[in-house]
């Protein structure tokens, strides 16, 4: 039996959702295939005991597309935020405490704390760096091509600089406070900071608003999960199908041209394109091995992806106290000392095993969210990265170790929390199975177009590996569904 | 006395610079710390009648129109290949390695045309479309941007290797991480091969070209200052607290040290000293010269007694030891390559007896528990051995001596020990090393030769002559 659909999509994640939701609307006959049991199984929340509610992935919300949430008003409604920008704080081995905020004399008298020189510095850069990435929005948010000779000359001196130049070099010529650097340079350590251009995460995350306000960084009202639920049902109503436990095992290509996609159930279903928000390796390896180039599939082969994100959640019968007062209540709280904690870090997991120090971020939600624990409890979560992705060991025993050094930091970071545990999770490269890719300055600055296209006609990809820097956004979705449905 | 150019180091920078001053007529002194010219192109004993070059074996090429100008073949510096490579008991293939070699060189050639001013040489492959002209850095090609195995994944696995190990003889870099690639021109796998009698011939011949045209070589005799009139070169000052009178100068010291050293800080324009200050450097080389009471037995064929054998062999290996090296820890095993120099060069060992010599990459400068103690260097010691046993199992030790980089930092002047010159990143290649008005400084009459320049870490000497050649134009335009 088989059915006709004009694009299938290849993921009900954040992408695939906001992708389906964007053709049904225009009038496409979409079918979103799920491999999952359930919907947002991944990029959703999830009860971690009774009454604690815990993300699944994502933890903040920093990359949002305003644009998708002017299209469909309903995940605009449903969307509430328990905190719209939280500050960043950097916590050192010693009790060193150093807060970025919004309000830049309170930053900088933190700041001033460390270093004086590092305090006299920051205003200046932070503008900066902020007026670049306004320049950048452009091409980051609408995919027109990026033209430097548009951007004013301080900002292409910036922006000639964070090209070449790696995130450590970078940080280090401006600045002398190793737990600032470290802190700052979290954002950016989805990729080695050795790199050149491994600060442009940097710029692209300075690019990004939360309602209305740049750079921010959201935790939403009923865990960052919440989002997922609301897209689903968003295009649901506009018409989309949503099939789960349909994991795609083949695409069906003729004469470079894909004209549906095979179920491991056998089950084939006829489409005219499909949208995968599955990484490009592994749409192209793993769906259609025999379709695409031969040259092409051997570089994709050989570039491994060695180092993902972990993330560590706990329940807490008492509220963390992880500053001591000296940070406001609405913080992400950076673990890393120095630059070269979150360095060793990258090149021990890239090698593939775990760091000694491991850098991670923390947000406790409940304590700005009473809906995401019961009174009195809280919720803890750690974004931890970078960690090994496909470990000699295996993550069944590299778990525990990890879990043992999280739970080890943060025990000196807030004496006595250890007995408050009531119970941890944690979900691992492994468990999220996709990829985000490697991130490259090409990527980064590149147009959208490059990412979003496949070698194999009406195949195109939508996935977080399309955005210049993987994260929650929709915007890959979005422009790549634009890019399907202009077609005839 | 009052020159017209004087040049800080006798290093094969400084003393190509040299002679081309001089035969253009100026009034040329080259000073030069140690007791002798040479700089790292010397040879000693290091046990009683066994020689080697204690800084390195080979060196970057010299440009093929600086060696016969300076007519270095006929003073004696012969050149010969080291074709053979051999990785964990496999010999590379040369065909390959000389392939990529002729392309590095064509890489090179052009680098050293654009730093010259000669062309205006369009960069190879531009690696960015939307990379223009007014973005002031240099072009970026794949060799800036691709990790060095991306570069070399469509070789065949030994030869990929060998040239993997050549390129990060003494070197530190994690081979997959991008960027890395540069170090496959730099310091070159481009050089012209092993000179025979050691680096002290070509050091030798360096300073008989300067000599004969006319210029002064002052050996121990270090130059500790720069003093500047009406914001000008003037005067170099010298460690006996006497004084120099010159209207120019050319600096074979690296950036950091050219600027940090011989300047007072407060003499410096904020942007130069800010750009000395962020300048990195970053010493990674250690050296083990071995003396044997015989030749190793070589298994098979007796050409390989010539060839250069590697102890890393794969990627991680180098990842590894890396790590090792960015926390400040002497590497378990630190990637060495070894090299029996008195086999194809009599005159390095008694007769029947062999030299070898080591380079070990990522080697830290500074260890992360302090400074190098004799109980350091006896740790590495002891690893160095292990990497010799494992490839010459036979091997008796009549005696040996070690380097590690604060000894090259004592001994060149190299800051951090690094015989590079500075960092080799994108940031710090090509048109972005150093300062962008190389080879002019931000000083008036001060020129920068030696390892920091663009074309230091590229080629040998061709950096001191360019900086002559901006010299002797800036004074035919009477700005000297």
């Amino acid at each position: 039996m088989s059915d006709t659909f004009d694009v299938a999509v290849i993921g009900a994640g954040i992408d695939g959702l906001t992708a389906a939701a964007y053709l049904a609307k225009a009038g496409k006959r979409v079918v979103v295939l799920e491999a999952q049991a359930k919907v947002c199984g991944l990029c959703g929340s999830t009860e971690l005991r009774d009454g604690f509610l815990v993300p699944r992935v994502a933890q903040t919300l920093y990359a949002l597309d305003p644009q998708v949430l002017k299209d469909f008003p309903s995940v605009q409604r449903g969307l509430a935020f328990a905190a719209r920008d939280l500050a960043q704080v950097g916590l050192g081995e010693d009790g060193r405490v150093v807060t970025l905020s919004r309000d830049t004399n309170e930053t900088v008298r933190s700041i001033a704390l460390h270093a004086r020189a590092d305090a006299q510095a920051w205003p200046s850069f932070r503008a900066g760096l902020f007026r670049l990435a306004r320049a950048m929005r452009s091409s980051w948010w609408t995919g027109e091509a990026f033209d430097p000779d548009a951007l004013s000359s301080s900002n292409r001196a910036t922006f000639a600089e964070l090209q070449t130049m790696s995130a450590a070099a970078w940080l280090d010529s401006r600045f002398e406070s190793g737990l600032l650097k470290a802190t700052l340079a979290f954002d950016a350590a989805a990729g080695s900071l050795l790199e050149p251009g491994s600060a442009l995460p940097l710029l692209w995350r300075a690019a990004q608003e939360i309602d209305g306000v740049q750079g921010a960084v959201a935790l939403p009202r009923g865990s960052a999960g919440a989002l997922a639920p609301l897209l689903s049902s968003t295009a649901i109503q506009a018409g989309a199908t949503v099939q789960t436990g349909a994991r795609v095992a083949r695409l069906l290509v003729d004469t470079g041209s894909v004209t549906g996609v095979e179920l491991e159930s056998g089950e084939t279903l006829l489409c005219g394109a499909v949208l995968s928000s599955l990484s490009r390796r592994n749409t192209l390896l793993g769906l259609a091995p025999d379709a695409a180039p031969l040259a092409l599939l051997r570089a994709l082969q050989r570039i491994p992806v060695r180092t993902g994100t972990a993330l560590v959640t706990l329940a807490l019968s008492d509220a963390p106290n992880l500053a001591r007062g000296e940070a406001p209540l609405a913080s992400r709280y950076i673990v890393a000392d120095r630059l070269e904690t979150i360095i060793a870090a990258d090149l021990a997991a890239r090698a593939g095993r775990l760091p000694d120090e491991i850098p991670f971020e923390i947000v406790v939600p409940s304590q700005l969210d009473g809906s995401v624990a019961p009174p009195g409890s809280h919720v803890l979560t750690c974004l931890v990265r970078p960690v090994p992705v496909a470990p000699p060991e295996g993550w069944n025993v590299l778990k525990p170790k990890l879990t043992a050094k999280i739970i080890g930091t943060l025990d000196r970071l807030s004496p006595g929390l250890v007995p408050d545990i009531m119970a941890v999770d944690v979900i691992t490269p492994e468990d999220i199975a996709d990829e985000d890719g490697v991130q490259t300055p090409e990527r980064m600055i590149g147009p959208w177009r490059a990412r979003i296209d496949t070698p194999i006609a009406g195949l195109y990809l939508c996935g977080a590996g399309v955005e210049p820097v993987a994260a929650v956004s929709g915007r890959a979705g979005r422009i790549a569904a634009a890019l399907v449905a202009g077609k005839p | 006395m009052r020159y017209d150019a004087a040049i800080l180091g006798a290093g094969p920078d400084g003393l190509a610079a040299a002679a081309r001053l001089a035969r253009a007529g100026l009034k040329t002194i080259v000073l030069e710390k140690s007791a002798g010219p040479g700089g790292r192109c010397t040879t000693a004993t290091f046990h009683p009648g066994f020689r080697a070059s204690p800084f390195a074996d080979e060196l970057a090429p010299v440009p093929a129109g600086i060696f016969w100008s300076l007519d270095l073949a006929r003073r004696g510096a012969i050149f010969f290949p080291q074709p053979l490579h051999v990785i964990s008991g496999a010999v590379a293939g040369t065909q390959v390695l000389t392939k990529f070699c002729a392309q590095v060189r064509t890489r090179i050639a052009q680098e050293l045309r654009r730093a010259d001013g000669k062309a205006e040489v369009p960069p190879a492959k531009p690696w960015l479309p939307w990379q223009t002209e007014s973005v002031r850095v240099a072009p970026l090609d794949d060799w800036s941007l691709q990790s060095m195995t991306d570069m070399l994944a469509d070789l065949a696995p030994t030869e990929a290797a060998a040239l993997m190990a050549r390129a990060l003889a003494g070197r530190a870099a994690d081979p997959t991480l991008r960027g890395s690639a540069l170090h496959l021109l730099a310091p070159g796998l481009g050089s012209s091969g092993i000179v025979t009698g050691g680096l002290a011939t070509l050091g030798a011949a360096l300073a008989g070209s300067a000599r004969e045209a006319g210029a002064e070589i002052v050996c121990s005799s270090e130059a500790t200052g720069i003093r500047q009139t009406r914001s000008r070169v003037a005067a170099i000052a010298l460690a006996d607290g006497s004084e120099i009178e010159t209207a120019a100068a050319i600096s074979t010291l690296d950036f950091k040290r050219t600027m940090l050293s011989l300047f007072r800080w407060s003499d410096l324009p904020e942007a130069v000293m800010k750009r000395a200050t962020h300048y990195r450097t970053a010493g990674s080389t250690a050296r083990f010269l071995i003396a044997l009471e015989a030749m190793p037995r070589m298994a098979g064929d007796a050409a390989l007694s010539r060839a250069t054998f590697h102890t890393a062999s794969t990627p991680e290996d180098y990842a590894h030891a890396y790590a090792a090296w960015r926390s400040g820890v002497i590497p378990e095993k630190p990637p060495a390559s070894l090299r029996i120099v008195s086999a194809g060069d009599l005159s390095l060992a008694p007769r029947g007896q062999a030299t070898v010599t080591m380079t070990l990459g990522c080697i830290p400068h500074r260890l992360f528990d302090g400074a190098w103690t004799e109980e350091h260097r006896g740790v590495l010691r002891d690893r160095a051995l292990a990497a010799l046993g494992a490839t010459f199992p036979d091997a008796k030790i009549l005696g040996s001596r070690l380097l590690v980089p604060p000894d090259f930092e004592e001994a060149l002047g190299a800051t951090d020990g690094d015989l590079a010159g500075g960092e080799i990143a994108p940031d710090q290649m090509f048109a972005n090393r150093a300062c962008p008005e190389w080879p002019r400084t931000p000083i008036a009459g001060l020129y920068l030769g030696g390892p920091s320049s663009p074309t230091g870490p590229l080629a040998t000497g061709a950096s001191g002559w360019i900086a002559a050649k901006a010299l002797i134009a800036d004074r035919g335009a009477g700005r000297s």
